[in-house]
């Protein structure tokens, strides 16, 4: 009854292939899984984007 | 009567029955609903239904906008697409017939296939240059906005026919229909969302599952559409098969199935998809079964059902259960973190269920919008 419709975004998980560090950023046109995006900062492994998702946003 | 001597409980019969004023106040609603009952319910329900069938007539305009908008201000196309995309819209499909139900999967396959190929083609005509991502892109889009301007019709027929034969049974069927109708509706209204930005949907879980093993490894065209490749695993040769991703496609997984089984005759098929949950069962839970999991109209299933059969492979399934609109719409967070889980059941099962120098087929089912391999 009063119910609100359930604000959403969409998130991309970048992980490196190499150290397994991951994070998180907002999804960008032309994100799609396993895509290889850049070098990994700390130890220049490949990154891969591993996940993308849509999450509720919290109020 | 005696008015000098005036008694309520004699006016309304509170202490006599055959009080004619209360016997009237009795019998006169139930004359009227015995006479007119039909009608009033009809009057009831039509307000509630005709409210949803101006929602569907939003929704269905609502996505026709959509997409138009986005060919015209992202794929900028040749000339005006709006009058030939109004005609793909209205195109109809007339299956084939089925009092003679033998053979009929070869027709209904045939008749799904010449449409498919041809709203290509058409959308190819609109666009001097357009990426193979952007017709899938496209053809899914025209898909949610011919299947939504088809609810509304048929809903809209079914309650005009209603009310213009003013009979009351004939809208019990729509009315016990409609929250169904308007749960796939909103569930199709919020996919074009997904697809326009090549979001991964839910029912993308079984090609992000075998799309990740197949990293590393050499990709070959099986069928139109569709991707296969092979992994050595744990002295175990695997096959692996999905649509070729990132398109906004299933693929054509009964030809590639039908194409490696006949090449290289694996001893299981293991497949893996996303299924319809019922109420109650939570969502994103892991599942195992026997037989082929795969949607849709039925024709591929029966295609793989076929060949498996024939070459006596046994065939399991393990699905991801979510709801129809998690199944269209971007993937959730829930079924995202499932996938690493569903991939540790796939190699659980197939080393219960395999030796050693045995091979098996993998197969990912599924629209494989956003998920590459």
């Amino acid at each position: 009854m009063f119910s609100k419709k359930e604000e959403k975004t969409t998130y991309t998980v970048e992980k490196c292939v190499s150290c397994n560090n991951m994070t998180k950023r907002k999804f960008k046109t032309g994100d799609f899984l396993f895509k290889e995006t850049s070098e990994c900062a700390s130890c220049k492994g490949k990154i891969m984007i591993e996940k993308i998702f849509a999450e509720a946003i919290k109020a | 009567m005696d008015f000098a001597n005036f008694d309520i409980d004699q006016i309304f019969g509170l202490g006599d029955d055959t009080n004619p004023l209360l016997w009237l106040i009795w019998i006169i609603p139930i004359v009227i609903f015995m006479f007119y009952g039909q009608r009033i319910q009809l009057q009831i329900t039509s307000g509630d239904i005709k409210k949803n069938i101006e929602k569907l007539k939003h929704l269905k305009e609502e996505s026709r906008k959509e997409l138009i908008d986005y060919i015209k201000k992202e794929l900028k196309p040749k000339t005006d697409p709006t009058e030939k995309l109004d005609r793909f819209i209205s195109y109809f499909t007339i299956m084939p017939v089925d009092m003679d139900p033998n053979g009929i999967i070869p027709k209904v396959r045939h008749i799904m296939r010449s449409r498919e190929e041809y709203t290509r083609s058409q959308v190819k005509t609109i666009f001097s240059d357009i990426e193979t991502l952007e017709i899938t892109k496209v053809q899914n889009l025209l898909e949610v906005a011919t299947t939504l301007q088809l609810l509304y019709k048929i809903v809209n027929h079914l309650f005009l026919t209603a009310k213009k034969q003013n009979n009351y049974p004939l809208i019990l069927p729509l009315q016990m229909m409609l929250p169904f109708i308007m749960e796939e509706a909103d569930a199709l209204k919020e996919a074009i969302s997904a697809l326009k930005h090549g979001q991964p949907i839910g029912d993308g879980i079984g090609p992000m599952v075998v799309g990740k093993i197949m990293l590393g490894t050499e990709k070959q065209k099986v069928a139109f559409e569709t991707v296969w490749s092979q992994k050595e695993y744990e002295g175990r040769k695997l096959y692996l098969l999905k649509a070729e991703g990132p398109l906004a496609t299933v693929g054509r997984p009964g030809d590639g199935v039908e194409h490696i089984v006949s090449q290289y005759k694996p001893d299981t098929i293991i497949m893996i998809d996303a299924a319809v949950k019922l109420e109650g069962e939570d969502s994103a839970t892991v599942a195992q079964g026997f037989g082929a999991a795969i949607g849709g109209i039925g024709t591929d299933r029966f295609q793989i059902e076929e060949i498996a059969t024939k070459n006596n492979i046994p065939i399991f399934a393990i699905v991801v259960k979510q709801s129809i609109k998690e199944a269209i719409t971007t993937m959730t967070k829930e079924i995202a973190d499932k996938a690493d889980e569903t991939r540790s059941q796939l190699y659980e099962m197939i080393a219960e269920n395999t030796k050693p120098g045995q091979s098996i087929l993998v197969v990912g089912v599924g629209n494989t919008l956003g998920v590459s391999q």
